[in-house]
């Protein structure tokens, strides 16, 4: 580059992306501060990551998950795969924690009701406000969501020593099933299943890859017990009416009707039966079932059931569920009889335990309606809230709001304000689960820690809420022999050492063992709780009748948890409103789902808002015709819909959504007294009015361009090796690299440019190859430049789309990594998403109208880092360019958006930042969160996936320190980290033995498009394998 | 909806400030955020206007590197193993000032005390830093045995530091590629661009 005015220097002054400048002695200059520490802590180097393992705290499924701080503060949030429980895979509510740390919208200080709003009090005067109300106030409720084992017993002696009670409350905790578990086998206590052993698995709808008790444990246990293996792989069917994220993972639906759950299990389990199998107290019950009369309810064929009914006598059978997809008045009893059907079906004690000892914190509905009728009646002189929203999770019929205003004083834990706050007199600001401490016990033979991975944010000022009770309560005289919660979680971990370890297998110094705990996150001990494994008589008898359902209409009503927000508690997280729902592809707004043949009858169409009533109320909200939901149901998720919870849905979304369970009548089942979300029909009405969607389906169907592959089990065996051409290091690749020499070569002694680009060149940048554009000329000597000598490694990816469940864990993790942005619903409308990572969804067979094989495509959709990419050689500033290691690099800083890159690009991969969202959508302190590892791009910039390439380059220049080569897994990108399906591996595909190499060796082994335009991607997808035949069509 | 700007606020340089453009890359824009600056002890800035021209303290480089040959890492810690040099804790200023008064400027040391004291971090000006957009690993330069004059001058004969040394060619990148070019280092781009 010549001196004076360059090419660079136009393109900064021009104001291209992330290339201004300031000017030494300008006089707008300012000075930029190095900030060192007074005195440094111990753990932290400037630059290099420090990693805390924790256990999540977004739901209680007790995940392990490992943090990455930098300087103090978290950035990343991954897998541990150390962890029993999550074993690697961390979900994206789990990921999006990062964004409730950070949220602007946290309470900063406590607040005390005053004058119809709140105004700041001190700490120090809250205390002893809430010390002299817990003492002298009355009698104390305590509202809490489930807390860790040593928290919840925290609350409970604390709800004792003040003579109070104590209430948890979970709209996700499945409650009938609990209660079921207690008739069949006498055990309070939820049963634990292992997915990941059975041969055979059975969902009646219960969403256990969505939101179903632990659904990133069952994902990483689907993934092994459902992908290909050998030859083998378990067969999964989905009963149920409407397909969820897992249903859309099902090899069969058997679309039943909602409120036969227990008809089809006991049928089958009377099948069972008399083919010789035993049920115990229960035999003379499921002998009086009949197949044909469970196919007449449930509204499906007979010879489904009854295949279902043979696959079960294979053996090592597990059925699951029916989850809150059957919370409805006959919850109990179709828990019961699915219950009593794994029993038939000899899974109890295999794949499905029960363990004699109670686990704890059960949530119960029923408690809480009687809180709230004590609360009414005046019962409370003082309720304390906590990690629950009564107010916005609860049907408005069950009262909870007027009985709440009735306690004299009403004290809210809450991170950030919510429904139940804005109720409340007293608002304390909680700690984050990443400042605080906690513990978990989320499986008999488990125990997992939760530590504070940084100081709190000093912009809130929060104190953990068991910290506040213990000060509290000492200031009233109740000494509960710890200052903090931090001391009273060790003495508890003393005390179980000195009273269990030695039978639970852990023996030594408590401080060590401590340590230890702290470094792996969790610790794994012997399991000495007692086995319950034969069923026992009911001793109440039990109705199996189907429910019936309140209400006119002719559509039931399905109220499910969305499995971006749960309950709705997640809702004020953008990574999570922009993260496109698993199953419907929309972000931001709510919809309903309504079966394609209804929405003829209708007259309705996809966008039409529509009005669903019910006798309790209505809502209005665009329609989204889905083929996976049966002719008489309507589906609403729940999660949008709130009026008071922070700004992030409100501000960039048309509309905060709709709340469902303002349509639900407070009714509930009576033997569990769980709240029943399916109980009422409605009427669908159209508005008049239509929306676009803000959807990321371009296109449910892949039409012929099968994209995304399956093959029949059937097939496996017998296809041809995809090695020769999968394996990327060929012979014709190594003449199209000499030939592009000698390109080069004669381009330098062309003079011009040529010095310049032969610079270029060896550096690894393009090299352009003249044709006159004949077709035979295809592909140019040289396209496919990024195959280089063997002294550098090539990156490759490979996606194993039979484990891939479609999650979407992965995007979430990729957008943390990475630093990007999201763009608000009008731009998302607009196209201009900026998700590196999507997950196309396909449908190919989807039939609600009987019973058959399900195949429902899903397809992770990343930059492919092609070989011979389309978009390197129309890009004019050499932004788009291949790396020796073969990546497809975008270097920002010469990008000038003409966005050609992105028009060439075949995969659409490549996002464009067009008004720099990260500046207008980004507040403080959400943007503490960036990854200081990578650039944070500005408007005018296209980028996309790079392989994590900072990790890549981290690793590398780890390993060339050291003097050696980067090991296999050393280096794992962002969507891997999360992974807990194990359905991404990442390596170097030269070296032979490492993960990625075979997997592209695998006769399953395709790349995307490759056939047709040869961009040679470094992206392999293993076929998804049907147990039915397939048309694998192909190019 | 959200107005707080986010850290990297970029100055667009105008028309009228081309010439000397070339000056410009490695001094810092607007800047609310120092990636060093740790989320929970942060606390005051104290002393950030005193020293708005000039560093806080007025630290010789020459005694301390040059006449007493303290090496560069003894206080920029972790040169050898992170991306970021370190810039030293006042508790590694206090390890030898606690006995040592300062024979020249006592009154420069003191000011030392009085930082540890009031438990306030110095807020020491930048005087060296690559663009946003570069990755610069110091681990990595210190493994190649780049000598830290290479870039940062003959740091053990200077003064208080004010200005980038003239050896390091202004932080541009064609200095940083010359110098890969002659050693061969790689030139990829996403080797500091990423």
């Amino acid at each position: 580059m010549s001196d004076g005015f360059g090419r660079r220097d136009f393109l900064k002054v021009l104001g291209a992306g992330g290339t201004g400048a300031a000017v030494a002695g300008c006089s707008t200059q300012q000075v930029e501060r190095l900030i060192p520490y007074v005195t440094p802590p111990e753990e932290i180097t400037p630059g290099v990551a420090t990693w805390y393992a924790t256990t999540c705290g977004e739901c209680s499924g007790g995940c392990g998950v490992r943090v990455r701080t930098r300087e103090g503060r978290a950035v990343m949030i991954e897998g541990n795969p150390d962890h029993p429980v999550s074993k690697g895979g961390v979900c994206s509510r789990g990921v999006s924690a990062l964004q409730g740390l950070y949220d602007p919208d946290r309470i900063s200080a406590p607040m005390r009701a005053a004058n119809g709003g709140f105004e700041p009090v001190s700490w120090e005067d809250a205390l002893d406000l809430l010390a002299e109300r817990l003492g002298t106030g009355g009698r104390s409720l305590f509202l809490t969501g489930p807390k860790g084992p040593t928290e919840g017993l925290l609350l409970n002696r604390l709800a004792d020593a003040l003579g109070g009670r104590r209430v948890v409350h979970d709209p996700l905790d499945d409650s009938a099933l609990r209660r079921a578990t207690q008739i069949a086998f006498g055990v309070d206590a939820l049963p634990r299943y292992e997915i990941g052993e059975a041969d055979f698995l059975v969902s009646f709808g219960a969403d256990f890859l969505d939101t179903w008790l632990s659904p990133v444990r069952f994902g990483a246990d689907f993934a092994s017990m459902h992908g290909v293996s050998e030859g083998h792989k378990g067969r999964f069917v989905f009963v149920g009416s409407r397909l969820s994220l897992t249903g859309q993972n099902a090899d069969e639906w058997i679309p039943a009707r909602t409120g036969s759950e227990a008809q089809v299990a006991l049928a089958v389990a009377g099948e069972l039966v008399r083919r010789g199998e035993d049920a115990g107290p229960y035999t003379a019950l499921v002998s009086n079932t009949d197949l044909e009369s469970a196919a007449e309810a449930a509204g499906v064929e007979v010879a489904a059931l009854s295949a279902l009914a043979d696959r079960f006598a294979e053996g090592n059978g597990l059925a699951l569920g029916p989850g809150l997809a059957g919370h409805h008045a006959g919850a109990t009893a179709a828990n019961l009889a699915v219950l009593i059907l794994n029993a038939v079906a000899g899974a109890v004690g295999r794949t499905m335990h029960v363990d004699a000892t109670p686990d704890g914190e059960a949530s119960s509905y029923g408690d809480l309606v009687q809180a709230v009728a004590d609360m009414d009646a005046g019962a409370y002189g003082v309720a304390v809230v906590s990690g629950t929203n009564p107010a916005y999770s609860l049907p408005p019929a069950a009262g909870f709001a007027d009985a709440f205003a009735k306690v004299p004083f009403k004290v809210a834990f809450a991170t950030a304000p919510d429904e139940t706050t804005a109720l409340a007199d007293l608002v304390l600001p909680d700690a984050h689960p990443l400042e605080s401490w906690g513990d978990a016990a989320p499986s008999p033979g488990t125990y997992s820690v939760r530590q504070p991975v940084m100081r709190p944010i000093p912009l809130f000022d929060s104190r953990a809420m068991s910290d506040v009770l213990l000060d509290a309560a000492s200031r009233i005289g109740h000494d509960f022999g710890a200052a903090t919660f931090h001391d009273y979680l060790r003495t508890a971990n003393r005390n179980w050492l000195a009273e269990q370890g030695e039978e639970a297998g852990i023996v030594g110094d408590p401080d060590a063992l401590w340590r230890e705990l702290l470094r792996s996150g969790s610790v794994s001990h012997a399991d000495t709780s007692l086995k319950v494994d034969a069923l026992r008589p009911p001793e109440t008898a039990v109705g199996f009748d189907a429910p019936s359902f309140q209400g006119e209409g002719d559509l039931t009503l399905l109220v499910y948890p969305s499995p971006r927000f749960g309950d709705g508690r997640h809702a004020n997280r953008p990574w999570l409103q922009e993260l496109p729902d698993p199953v419907s592809k929309i972000m931001w707004h709510s919809w309903a789902e309504l079966h394609p043949n209804t929405a003829d009858r209708l007259d309705l169409r996809s966008g039409d808002v529509v009005r669903v009533a019910s006798g309790e109320g209505e809502v209005e909200l665009p329609l989204w015709v889905y083929p996976g939901v049966r002719e008489d149901v309507v589906a609403v998720a729940m999660g949008g819909g709130h009026t008071v919870y922070g700004e992030f849905a409100r501000t960039f979304a048309t509309d905060a959504g709709v709340n469902p369970m303002t349509l639900l009548p407070a009714s509930a089942d009576a033997e569990s007294t769980s709240l029943a979300l399916v109980s009422t029909r409605v009427s669908v009405t159209p508005t008049g009015e239509w929306r676009r969607l803000a959807s990321t389906e371009g296109s449910h169907d892949q039409d012929d361009r099968n994209v995304a592959r399956a093959t029949a089990l059937s097939a496996l065996g017998h296809g041809p090796g995809g090695a020769a051409s999968a394996d990327g290091t060929d012979g014709t690749n190594e003449q199209a690299a000499e030939h592009a020499d000698e390109h080069a070569d004669a381009e330098q002694h062309g003079g011009g440019h040529g010095g310049q680009r032969r610079e270029l060149q060896e550096g690894g940048g393009f090299v352009p190859v003249p044709t006159e554009g004949r077709a035979e000329d295809f592909p140019l000597p040289g396209s496919d430049f990024g195959e280089y000598g063997d002294d550098h490694p090539r990156w490759a990816m490979a996606i194993d789309l039979d484990r891939c469940t479609g999650c979407g864990a992965c995007v979430t993790a990729c957008q943390a990594e990475n630093n990007v942005p999201w763009v608000g619903e009008t731009e998302a409308l607009n196209g201009r998403e900026m998700h590196w990572l999507r997950l196309e969804r396909y449908y190919e067979t989807v039939d609600a109208s009987h019973a058959g094989p399900l195949d429902v495509r899903i397809l992770p959709m990343l930059c492919q880092h092609c070989n011979n990419a389309p978009c390197e050689p129309v890009c004019p500033v050499f932004a788009a360019y291949h790396t020796p290691d073969g990546l497809n690099a975008q270097a920002y800083n010469r990008c000038v958006g003409t966005r050609y890159c992105a028009n060439n690009c075949p995969y659409k991969v490549r996002v464009f930042n067009w008004y720099g969202y990260t500046e207008l959508n980004i507040p403080e302190p959400m943007n503490w969160q960036f990854n200081p590892d990578v650039t944070v791009r500005d408007n005018g910039v296209m980028e996309k996936c790079t392989f994590c390439v900072q990790r890549i380059r981290d690793a590398g220049g780890r390993a060339a320190v050291e003097g050696r080569e980067v090991r296999d897994g050393e280096v794992y990108p962002a969507c891997q980290s999360v992974c807990g399906a194990d359905a991404i591996a990442f390596g170097n595909v030269r070296d032979q033995s490492s993960q990625v190499a075979a997997a592209a060796h695998d006769e399953r082994s395709y790349r995307v498009l490759d056939e047709l335009i040869n961009t040679q991607p470094a992206v392999h997808y293993l076929k998804k394998v049907t147990f039915h035949d397939v048309d694998e069509g192909g190019h | 909806m959200p107005t707080a700007r986010t850290k990297r606020r970029w100055l667009t340089a105008g028309l009228g400030v081309l010439p000397a453009l070339g000056l410009g890359v490695a001094l810092l824009v607007a800047w609310q955020a120092p990636d060093d600056q740790p989320a929970s002890e942060a606390g005051e800035t104290a002393g950030a206007e005193e020293g708005a021209t000039s560093q806080p303290i007025q630290f010789p480089h020459d005694t301390h590197a040059g006449q007493f040959q303290i090496d560069c890492q003894y206080c920029h810690f972790s040169a050898e193993r992170s991306v970021d040099a370190g810039i030293p804790p006042v508790a590694t200023c206090m390890g030898c000032h606690q006995v040592v008064p300062g024979r020249t400027d006592p009154e420069e040391v003191a000011k030392i005390r009085g930082y540890h004291d009031s438990g306030t971090p110095i807020p020491w000006r930048r005087i060296y830093k690559v663009s946003d957009h570069v990755n610069f690993p110091h681990f990595r330069h210190v493994a190649a045995d780049i000598s830290c004059q290479t870039c940062h001058g003959q740091v053990q004969e200077m003064g208080v530091l004010e200005t980038v040394a003239p050896e390091a060619g202004n932080l541009k990148m064609g200095w940083c590629v010359s110098c890969h070019l002659e050693r061969g280092a790689s030139r990829d781009c996403t080797v500091c661009h990423y």
